[in-house]
């Protein structure tokens, strides 16, 4: 049976299970850049002032920070008086 | 796994491996008239260079001169190039004639009518470690490999796709198809280049040294990424907690030289590649200081010696000195404490991040394809050259020849002037078996 273009996600579905881990895997991101992007809306915000807001650690903090800026939702901001750490807000 | 059906070809030589030293091989051939199958197992062409920063000992941008080269090989029309496949065997038919069984897998991506829009990319829910970006940060389960990547297209990573069709809905072209299938193909040929390169030492192995654990201590390979043009921050910075080192320590030979984990050689490309970084910091964040913890160093090379003393006069601080042990502060700081081989005492040192020069393995793949034949490997269990000094890119198999860093370590000169050595082997074996 051919396939319509355009659709054929759908004939893998019907062949193939998604994983539960999957799913919850997804969730997770979904929430994290909820959150990422919500306590930016209130204004450009540092790694460590984010891991404050957010209950994840740091490392993670900046390992989907900088996917968010990757997915172009986040930009770079100004770095402090030490050249030491940037800030980081919304792209507008 | 489902495997459509098998379909026979034929081409003068098989190449498998198509990193540097593969397509130099598979390009020399073309040109010489002859037709090509080079088999890479990656989404992409250009192996390990592609994703270099810059290159020893001349600093040229390793994407200025690999995107031209791969692209070469891409538009070359006695070249068939075969991504995301592998060779499963190879069996000798008759004197100068080889039959091998190719595996391509499914892509889900119809590569010819992709435009790499990256719509796909956008829609596509899924955020996943990036492996090209050596897991710094995120990709899409709908992504284009890497900026360079050749084929540019974008390819679905099935094994973390929802199957949710948003990626399809916007797609343009209608090139996302997930009723791709594995295919198989037997190949006849009469000579074969194995350019499987090597692989990279997992510093996990030597857990005194933190690597996974302290987020700080990172490998040479993420830094290459980190100084690259498409980097996966916007500068050189600390994974962490995002913070601009100033303070930065590489430990060189890790995973080489050293009996305890197995790998007794050296890997020929650390010393140096490690005194590429340390210049590239320098430019990058003037500021900081570098410190280069060495056993010796091997600048053997063409200019190596004067590209070394380059580093000293730039300021790099080289210190004789074994690492014992990484320790991590609070604040994510490493104390690096060491034997100081001059003086001959331990020390300790602190530093804000910590660059581990891992050592090149080898890729054991290429022994397991043969049937019937053996296809020996040395010692340390890079494909064996059986006429080391007479005929460099002779391997145990009449017919098969090796090149690049399947046969042991090397940079990208040699690597590529070992190509030329395979393909023009191969010529001479094909020319003569006519
Ligand atoms: C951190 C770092 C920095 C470096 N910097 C420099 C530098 O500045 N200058 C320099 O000269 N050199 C440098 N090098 C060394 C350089 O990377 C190598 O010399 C070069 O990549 C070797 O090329 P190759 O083709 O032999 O191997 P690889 O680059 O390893 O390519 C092998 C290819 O074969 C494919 N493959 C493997 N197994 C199979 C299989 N079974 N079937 C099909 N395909 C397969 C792989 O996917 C890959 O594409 C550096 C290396 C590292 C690790
Ligand atoms: S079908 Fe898979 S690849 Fe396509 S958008 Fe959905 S999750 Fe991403």
């Amino acid at each position: 049976m051919e396939v319509e273009k355009g659709k054929t996600a759908k004939y893998l579905r019907d062949k193939r299970e998604v994983s539960q881990d999957l799913k919850d895997n997804l969730k997770i991101f979904n929430k994290i850049k909820k959150e990422i992007l919500e306590a930016l809306k209130e204004g450009d915000l540092t790694i460590d002032q984010l891991t404050q807001k957010l209950n994840i650690p740091k490392h993670e903090v900046v390992y989907y920070l900088m996917s968010l800026i990757k997915y172009g939702f986040v930009q770079t901001g100004e770095v402090d008086d030490m050249d030491e750490y940037f800030s980081y807000k919304l792209k507008k | 796994m489902k495997i459509e059906q098998e379909k026979n070809i034929s081409f003068d030589a098989l190449v498998v491996g198509g990193g540097i030293a593969g397509g130099e091989a598979a390009l020399n051939l073309a040109n010489t008239g002859f037709k090509v199958l080079l088999i890479e197992k990656d989404l992409s062409l250009g192996g390990k260079m592609i994703m270099l920063s810059k290159v020893f000992p001349t600093l040229d941008c390793a994407a200025c001169i690999t995107t031209p080269k791969v692209s070469e090989i891409a538009r070359h029309s006695n070249i068939t190039i075969y991504t995301s496949s592998e060779v499963s065997s190879i069996s000798k038919i008759a004197k100068d004639n080889f039959e091998a069984i190719v595996i391509k897998k499914p892509r889900y991506v119809v590569i010819e009518d992709c435009t790499a829009c990256q719509l796909c990319e956008e829609a596509c829910p899924i955020s996943v470690s990036d492996q090209y970006q050596y897991n710094m940060v995120g990709r899409k389960a709908a992504f284009i490999p890497f900026s360079i990547a050749n084929p540019k297209a974008a390819a679905i990573d099935i094994d973390n796709c929802i199957l949710c069709g948003a990626c399809e809905k916007v797609c343009p072209t209608n090139c996302i198809d997930f009723t791709q299938e594995t295919e198989e193909y037997r190949v006849s040929i009469k000579t074969v280049i194995l350019a499987t390169g090597f692989k990279l030492f997992d510093p996990v192995l030597i857990p005194r040294y933190g690597y996974g654990v302290y987020k700080n201590v990172i490998t040479s390979m993420q830094m290459e990424r980190e100084l690259a043009p498409t980097r996966p921050f916007n500068t050189v910075l600390r994974p962490g907690d995002g913070k601009v080192p100033d303070k930065i320590a590489y430990v060189l030979c890790t995973g080489s030289r050293d009996a305890t984990i197995g790998n007794p050689i050296c890997s020929q490309i650390c010393c140096m590649y490690s005194i590429k970084q340390s210049q590239l910091l320098m430019g990058a964040l003037p500021m900081a200081d570098v410190t280069i913890y060495y056993i010796n160093i091997r600048s053997f090379g063409k200019g190596f010696e004067e590209f070394y003393q380059q580093a000293k006069g730039m300021g790099v601080n080289f210190v004789k000195g074994k690492i014992g042990k990484i320790t991590e502060t609070e604040k994510g700081n490493l104390i690096l404490r060491y034997e100081d081989i001059n003086e001959g005492i331990v020390k300790e040192e602190e530093h804000d991040m910590v660059i581990l020069s891992v050592g090149a393995l080898p890729n054991q793949d290429a022994s397991k394809l043969f049937k019937g034949e053996e296809l020996q490997l040395d010692q340390h269990k890079f494909i064996y050259q059986s006429d080391l000094l007479g005929s460099p890119s002779k391997t145990s198999i009449e017919g098969v020849f090796v090149a690049g860093t399947a046969s042991g370590p090397m940079d990208i000169p040699d690597s590529i002037l070992s190509a030329g050595s395979a393909s023009s082997e191969a010529i001479s074996y094909l020319i003569q078996n006519k």
